[in-house]
């Protein structure tokens, strides 16, 4: 079994390092030999794709047969390890997640060279890039961290078992989809840098690859929620974000992501920010690298670091290769890259662009100085200094907001230049909207709970809490009037009802409606964020009968005991909940003991309304009375979060879908003579 | 021999074959020119007129900014067409050349 998996990752090494040489002569090569050659060296990345991923099926199959002979399997599995974990260990350790990441490359490689035809040319570039990309990581998994090496003397009987904070549902899709992100960020890479290379005149390249990039965005996004939601259901403290470098590490290839998506619009339709795109592309790219770097390296501690090694040294090469190799070609071609036209005027759909892109790479550069502190301060001072929270929600609170005002904002300014007319039009009954839920925030009783009662002139963050739910009415309404404005011009050349004309409207133009349900997600995430500003949590020793009161909610400790399973041992909880006097639910938190790797884990106990959650978490037994220690939580709006993330998520499908056919609408008398304006 | 070191030979054997074995003549495809560019900007333009015209019937700009945003944006066609314009002139120019080369070495 080892051994086909060793031979597949060795014969994927020699294809892919074909791939990249031949089809880089190919490249410069005339006429029909450049022609034979280029198809083999593509036939050699599609070969590499079947031989990675048998590889990653052999690793796969070595977890269900408990092959313990492989190392990689006797210390991530175990005999008695559910079925869906025993996927999960193909990605719970260094070199199964390489080996994962290699395997998602080879796919989308696959993907990229079949679809050859759309441009022969700049698909080859393309192919070449992702194949020296693919060379690294098959380096690494057939020099540094072998999946397939084999366990020294004699045989165990069992595995040490997959670390237990992985043994979570989601943990079986989180980090796929955070792969799938990082990874596919590689092929709107190898594009930008395939069509500086060569030259390539126009912005064809980015029409190319505008799916790839949503889709890698989609998966992104994803994995930092999930993520997110991780961390809140099993780490047991209450939050669900924490800065944490590796959390971190997720967010900034996200956030110049993002910064990439807006940006890239002025290209298409200005030919304006040339270099700019092509610098966040880069650097997206490369942040997808070292985010992999600082999961996988040990570099920084994290909860989310599953892995310490000493790859980061073939990390940082990489990562120095790349950069060289794209200030090599920014600096020989950036002749090619002059802007079509100037920025005109700075009330315009183009400045509010701008805007959002500086400020998403502000809150990017805060991250990763935040992130490489301790690094840089041990290297300056030689200890290391860590920054908190405190630091990042300093700078990144306002950045947030200034970006929600910027989503409210933009999609109302008109390219190239806005009049202040315009502005009066279309933003008086949204700001108005906005003040009118500002007031009545501030107006209402404390006593309703958070958000309601809220006092900004006491606390900080009160203050931001409100701006931000002010901000996300003016951005809801700006929005709204988008969507009305557009379902009315169709309902008036169709007949159709205002909500049908609506989803015509989406259908006609899927990337911008596609795009306003996304940041509708957005504010219903920034919404969530803000009941952070009210949590309230609590922590007492209750024994049976034991009462403890937080918010509107009443806990009584009904009962505690202990469990036996196969694959761990348990203790648990049984509280009733009860709210005005009237029982409303049980809940059971519980901690687990994993036999196979010695460790426990925390099993939240979660009742979460669009209100509030009431998070309980029990956290062991009292050593000298023998009754458990519960901590409870009471977390406003977090299922806003998660509801927005689906938000997200359907937005981007949205904006995947190709557009309907655009109705017909006839243009003012006086512009008849517009060439398309007789157009939609 | 083992059946792993079966299938490894057998895996071998099957890249190597689908990676070289290239039957019939293989043409990349035209390098992009000047023209195509063009034309795909011509696109861009039309698109950015039918959106711009879309809002102004949507009632988000007032008609003096439409004028002046539409005006700008045939400014630009105008000039995007000009130089489709010269470029096809050109090229069908040089074709003709090359067909009345042809003929007269037949001559």
């Amino acid at each position: 079994m080892a051994q086909i998996g060793s031979f597949a990752l060795i014969l994927a090494l020699a294809l892919s390092g074909y791939s990249f040489l031949f089809g880089l002569l190919a490249l410069f090569l005339p006429g029909a030999i450049s022609a034979r050659l280029g198809e083999t060296a593509r036939r050699a990345g599609i070969a590499t794709f079947a031989l990675v991923l048998l590889a990653a099926v052999v690793l796969v199959t070595a977890a269900f047969q408990d092959d313990f002979s492989i190392a990689y399997i006797f210390h991530h599995s175990n005999r008695d390890l559910p079925i869906p974990y025993k996927f999960a260990v193909l990605w719970s350790g260094q070199e199964g997640s390489l080996l994962f990441w290699s395997m998602l490359l080879a796919t989308y490689g696959l993907v990229l060279r079949l679809r050859h035809k759309t441009d022969e040319r700049l698909f080859a570039y393309a192919s070449v890039i992702i194949a020296a990309v693919q060379v690294f990581f098959l380096l690494l998994l057939n020099f540094a961290a072998r999946p397939f090496g084999l366990m020294q003397g004699s045989l165990p009987p069992d595995g040490s078992g997959l670390n237990p904070l992985l043994q979570y549902p989601e943990m079986v899709i989180h980090p796929p989809m955070l792969y799938l992100g990082y990874v596919g960020f590689t092929v709107p890479f190898a594009f930008a840098l395939g069509a500086l290379i060569m030259r390539y005149p126009g912005e064809k390249w980015i029409h190319i690859t505008r799916r790839w990039t949503m889709v890698t965005w989609g998966f992104l996004t994803c994995g930092v929620f999930l993520g997110a939601h991780w961390a809140y259901s099993v780490l047991g403290w209450g939050g669900y974000w924490g800065w944490d470098p590796v959390e971190n590490a997720s967010l900034m290839p996200w956030l110049t992501g993002t910064a990439f998506l807006h940006s890239v619009m002025m290209q298409e339709k200005r030919g304006m920010l040339k270099v700019w795109n092509m610098w966040l592309i880069f650097a997206t790219f490369m942040l997808s690298i070292f985010g992999t770097f600082l999961t996988r390296s040990g570099v920084v501690s994290s909860v989310h670091a599953f892995a310490q090694s000493s790859i980061g040294d073939w990390f940082v090469a990489f990562l120095a290769l790349i950069f060289a190799t794209c200030v090599f070609f920014y600096v020989k071609n950036r002749s090619h890259l002059r802007s079509e036209h100037k920025l005109e005027a700075l009330v315009s759909r183009e400045s509010s662009f701008l805007f959002n892109n500086l400020l998403l790479l502000v809150a990017c550069f805060t991250v990763l100085w935040g992130t490489l502190f301790p690094v840089l301060s041990e290297w300056v001072q030689g200890t290391k200094v860590t920054v908190g929270p405190p630091f990042f929600n300093r700078v990144n609170v306002p950045v947030a907001l200034l970006l929600l005002l910027l989503t409210a904002v933009g999609p109302l300014l008109a390219w190239r230049k806005t009049s202040v007319e315009s502005l009066k039009r279309n933003f008086q009954w949204p700001t108005a909207g906005a003040l009118g839920v500002g007031i009545l925030l501030m107006v209402t009783p404390a006593s309703w709970g958070g958000p309601f009662g809220m006092r900004p002139w006491r606390d900080v963050s009160a203050l931001y809490a409100l701006m931000t739910i002010m901000l996300s009415v003016l951005v809801a309404l700006t929005v709204a009037s988008e969507f009305v404005r557009g379902g009315r011009v169709i309902s008036r050349h169709t007949g159709q009802g205002l909500l049908a004309s609506m989803v015509h409207l989406c259908h006609r133009n899927t990337r911008r409606y596609g795009g306003y349900i996304v940041h509708f997600g957005v504010i219903v995430i920034m919404i969530g964020f803000a009941g952070a500003a009210f949590n309230q949590d609590k922590e007492q020793e209750m024994g049976y009968g034991d009462k403890m009161n937080i918010g509107a909610y009443t806990l009584l400790c009904k009962s505690y005991t202990q469990d036996d399973k196969p694959n761990y041992g348990s203790e648990w909880a049984v509280m009733e909940v009860y709210k005005d006097g009237k029982q409303i639910d049980t809940l059971y938190p519980e901690r687990r003991f994993y036999k196979a790797s010695q460790q426990t884990a925390t099993m939240v106990a979660n009742r979460s309304t669009a209100k509030e959650d009431l998070y309980v978490v029990y956290e062991g037994l009292n050593q000298d009375t023998g009754r458990p220690i519960i901590k409870v939580h009471l977390n406003p709006l977090v299922m806003w979060i998660w509801v927005g993330v689906w938000m997200m998520i359907a937005g981007t499908v949205i904006a995947l879908i190709p557009n309907a056919v655009p109705v017909r609408v006839t243009a003012p008398a006086r512009v008849q003579t517009v060439p398309a304006g007789a157009g939609d | 021999m083992t059946t792993a070191n079966l299938i490894c030979g057998l895996v071998t054997l099957a890249t190597l074959f689908y990676v070289f074995y290239l039957p019939g003549q293989l043409h990349l495809g035209p390098e992009k020119t000047r023209l195509a560019y063009l034309r795909e900007r011509k696109e861009v333009v039309y698109e950015n007129l039918r959106d711009l015209n879309f809002e102004y019937k949507a009632g988000k700009f007032p008609d003096a900014d439409y004028q002046s945003l539409k005006s700008s944006l045939e400014e630009e066609a105008a000039a995007v067409l000009a130089e489709i314009s010269h470029l096809e002139q050109a090229a069908t120019a040089a074709a003709a050349v090359r067909s009345g080369t042809k003929k007269g070495a037949r001559v």
